[in-house]
């Protein structure tokens, strides 16, 4: 759909595709795949439902109404969907549309909007503002405010999502961006050099965690540059509707990351990874179709490269630990990687790896989604949390920022013993 | 339109969580996967006990609404469309397991549970409950039995109506009916549940079933056999039948088919062949020994391209899910994918397979066939676009050409969809007008007032008075 054709009742801005919308013959594949679905048991909060809200919209039998909107932020854009789809649906993709048609069609009062646009537009992206907005954050700990916090009622006092915000936060570390070497040479036999696409959440909440990845990544022979210049990728914005800016931060990070030579771009957050493998479609009308495909030939989760390559074991150590996986929504269903990530820890040599029942069903975080709904986040989150007690794992292994933040906070609040590790985490264990 | 009072009352009777009366909640609760139809109900109820049903119901009779069951809205004919409006009746929220009988081997369900569910449950403790339609992951019992659905086993096993033993339905006077039990043997009068399997929610609303169960195969082989020619494949399956063989699955698909499902589910299906069929053999190991034998040898002799042998259950059970998912990744090509059901005796699948290509030469279509073979239940699909009218039109002249020709060879319209509204015009063609006024008889018998799932199965003129009923199919009238 070009950006001038009206479609039904939508705004002309970033309105779904019809045929996207057609594609849906309702055969209800996706159903059980569906964690809000299961949750509420109404056909509207399903994909099929979804999928034929936005039909209505666009066939003018329903205008975007409340309800629309509502559906279009409270889909968790799991794309488990997805991969059940055989008809191949997007109905993800196409309520994230309809999150950005939402705020044409009801703009936030003054304050909300200019927060919003504060947050999507200025600090998302720019790396150094984001850097130094967490410095409160980390001297909140580091003073012992958090301490004094935790035990005084004070998160009593305000909303449910402040308290769980609060409580989700990680042990900060100085943010790894500024850290990292813009080459850090292969160790070993080199087998090549890649970039690295260091996401926002991973250089704030878990630069020890992309710390691993770089040395995993040199250990196993290739080079990793990191270009300090590189910006958020755009998901917060696609899940947030604000496909603008997210088309701004995709030329700067295509432009800047397509200069180098390099055999892969490697990131270690799924969110990422799909959001940068979706720049194709993104930036389908700027044109440079070669361009584009290069670049979403050279995209890898960590994982996806490393099994790709064949992992190096010779020399690992071993790691004699009972393991799980949980599979992040944005791994396997946004980017298909599902075997990979196994492979390679069964590959480390002393692991007992126990398979997790419905390890691709989402854990509840899905971006902002696990503060919105706290309810039912927490519903959702008590299922796998149920299915990683039955495992007897002592680790949990996940590939992605907002998947270990809620499990971990998750894992604690119910006090369980497993510990969240990133895959690379668990590599760099193993690795001398 | 529905009162305020009457969706105070529902709401009193089935709590506000069950009753849905908001737009956005309804516009999704009008359609099943039947392609190009959709209508608003006034109001959609999800009650959790038999108890719920009699309530909502007699509201419904008070205020004057058309009554529509729904399971999840899987069908493929139309059945739970609420074409007239009024509530629509949504038994999924019940959906427990009442009692799995290892003694008379029965299980007895709530309306509302999804069919793999029940086949999960009862393999649990060591039996068998064999119909597996297509949406089985998705699909409920009730609307199982509703539309009498059949499956990919139902050449050695039959469908769901060989194993319904007993329902518990509401008919619309307000009276609760149970019909059957759990006795092998039962004659005592009419068989009402006979006649309320596959009456597609035209009698009463059914809540509970009770089905039998039996001990499952102790072996299994798969076979995946290829063809450079779909007439070989039909002419396969007739040469294993008539060598007395009875396979539990027996399924084709055509290259149209094999191309959209490899698309999906990347397994390695082979792209460039004009068929393949999905052949399984199951009983007892010297059996399958034998069988296997036997249907390895009719693959040689009529020649087919290659022949392979599972090598797992895991590599069976992936051929057969991935077959389950063929009329979903046939979709994947155009926006509509008109989907059809005819049946022929099997003496006939060779046949069938010419006229189709025949008629999809003739009209200029987008035709990919799957369906189950052994069966003679073929399910031709037109992919095309409900944009485009003059393509419609074509998809529907091939259509009825086709069921002509169906008809003529002693085939029926629908082997396992239903009749439904997608299919009315072609019932009296195949029945005549005589069996549908019987049948409508027997509607009224049940439903006097004609609110239950009105709209369905027949055509509200006497069809034999209608223009487009070709001389040749009064033979019966």
């Amino acid at each position: 759909m070009s950006h001038t054709d009206k479609l039904g009742n939508f705004t002309s801005e970033d309105a779904p595709d019809y045929g996207d919308v057609l594609q849906c013959m309702r055969c209800g594949f996706c159903l059980p795949t569906c964690p809000t679905f299961a949750l509420t048991g109404r056909e509207r909060s399903s994909p099929r439902g979804r999928v034929a809200l936005a039909r209505a919209v666009a066939e003018q039998k329903l205008e975007f109404t409340e309800a629309v909107r509502e559906e279009a932020f409270f889909c968790l854009d799991c794309r488990a969907c997805t991969t059940a789809c055989p008809s191949g649906v997007r109905a993800g993709e196409v309520m994230e549309i309809c999150r950005s048609q939402a705020h044409q069609f009801f703009p936030l009062k003054h304050v909300g909007k200019t927060f919003r646009e504060f947050v999507l537009q200025k600090m998302l992206t720019n790396p150094d503002l984001l850097e130094t907005s967490m410095l409160p954050a980390r001297l909140y700990q580091k003073l012992g405010i958090q301490w004094l916090v935790r035990h005084s009622q004070l998160l009593k006092l305000g909303p449910e999502w402040v308290a769980k915000a609060e409580g989700m936060m990680p042990e900060l570390h100085p943010p790894l961006r500024p850290q990292l070497p813009d080459v850090v040479p292969a160790v070993g036999e080199r087998r090549g050099r890649v970039a690295f696409f260091l996401g926002c959440i991973m250089t704030l909440m878990y630069p020890e965690v992309s710390r691993q990845t770089v040395r995993v990544l040199t250990h196993q022979g290739f080079e990793v540059a990191t270009p300090r210049e590189q910006k958020c990728c755009g998901a917060p914005h696609l899940t947030e509707g604000d496909r603008g800016t997210t088309r701004s931060l995709a030329q700067h990070n295509l432009d800047l990351f397509m200069a180098l030579d390099v055999d892969a771009i490697v990131t270690d957050c799924a969110g990422c990874g799909a959001a940068l493998k979706e720049y194709e479609e993104l930036l389908e009308e700027a044109g440079e179709h070669n361009k584009l495909a290069a670049f979403r030939g050279k995209i890898k989760d960590v994982s996806e490269f490393l099994a790709e390559q064949g992992l190096r074991t010779d020399g690992m150590q071993p790691v004699e630990k009972v393991v799980t996986y949980h599979e992040p929504c944005h791994l396997c269903h946004a980017q298909g990687v599902s075997r990979q990530p196994r492979e390679l820890i069964k590959a480390i040599p002393g692991i007992d790896f126990r398979e997790l029942n419905e390890a691709s069903w989402c854990c509840g975080s899905a971006a902002t989604f696990s503060l919105k709904y706290t309810g039912e986040s927490q519903q959702i989150l008590d299922r796998k949390l149920e299915n990683i007690q039955a495992t007897g794992a002592e680790l949990l292994v996940t590939a992605n920022p907002g998947c270990h933040l809620q499990l971990a906070w998750g894992l604690k609040q119910a006090g369980m013993p497993q510990k969240v590790v990133h895959i690379t985490e668990l590599l760099s264990m193993a690795t001398g | 339109m529905i009162s305020k009072t009457a969706i105070q009352h529902l709401i009193e009777k089935l709590g506000a969580t069950n009753v849905a009366y908001e737009k956005e909640d309804l516009l999704v609760l009008g359609y099943d996967s039947t392609p190009g139809i959709h209508h608003l109900p006034e109001v959609a109820v999800f009650p959790t006990t038999t108890e719920g049903v009699l309530a909502a119901m007699e509201i419904a009779q008070h205020e004057g609404l058309p009554i529509v069951p729904r399971g999840s809205g899987t069908g493929l004919s139309g059945g739970s469309v609420p074409v007239k409006g009024g509530m629509v009746l949504c038994l999924n929220r019940m959906n427990r397991i009442l009692e799995i009988d290892e003694e008379n081997l029965t299980a007895t369900v709530e309306a509302g549970v999804v069919t793999l569910d029940l086949f999960n449950a009862v393999a649990g403790k060591g039996l068998f409950y064999p119909p597996d339609p297509g949406s089985q992951k998705i699909s409920t019992l009730g609307g199982n039995v509703m539309e009498d659905a059949g499956g990919l086993r139902g050449l050695k096993y039959g469908v769901t109506r060989d194993y319904v033993m007993a329902l518990k339905c509401v008919l619309p006077d307000g009276s609760i009916l149970t019909t059957g039990g759990k006795s092998v043997k039962d004659v005592a009068g009419y068989s009402f549940k006979d006649l309320l399997v596959g009456s597609e929610g035209t009698l009463g609303i059914i809540t509970e079933i009770t089905v039998k169960l039996i001990p499952p195969p102790q072996d299994k082989r798969t076979f995946l056999a290829y063809f450079n020619d779909v007439r070989t494949a039909g002419e396969a399956v007739s040469k294993i039948i008539a060598a007395k063989i009875i396979p539990s699955t027996m399924e084709i698909m055509d290259k149209a088919t094999i191309n959209c499902v490899e698309d999906y589910v990347k397994i390695g299906l082979p792209r460039q062949m004009a068929a393949l069929l999905l052949i399984e053999v199951d009983g007892h190991p010297a059996m399958v020994e034998e069988e296997a034998q036997g249907v390895k040898a009719i693959l040689e002799q009529v020649k087919a391209a290659e022949i392979h042998v599972a090598k797992s259950a895991e590599e069976a059970g992936s051929l057969a899910a991935a077959r389950r998912t063929a009329l979903s990744a046939l979709a994947r090509v155009r926006p509509t994918t008109l989907l059809e059901d005819a049946t022929v005796p099997r003496s006939r699948l060779a046949e069938t397979f010419a006229e189709i290509e025949r008629l999809t030469a003739k009209y200029g279509l987008t035709v990919g066939t799957f369906g189950h073979a052994g069966d003679g239940n073929l399910h031709p699909t037109v992919l095309c676009d409900e944009r485009n009218s003059d393509e419609m039109h074509r998809a529907h002249a091939f259509y009825d050409d086709l069921y002509a020709q169906v008809l003529a060879w002693g085939g029926t319209v629908s082997g396992e969809h239903g009749i439904g509204l997608a299919k009315k015009e072609y019932l009296a063609r195949q029945i005549g007008a005589g069996g549908v006024q019987v049948m409508k008889r027997i509607k009224r018998a049940f439903d006097p007032k004609g609110i239950l799932n009105p709209g369905k199965i027949f055509v509200d003129d006497d069809p034999c008075t209608e223009a487009h009923i070709e001389e040749g199919f009064r033979v019966s009238h």
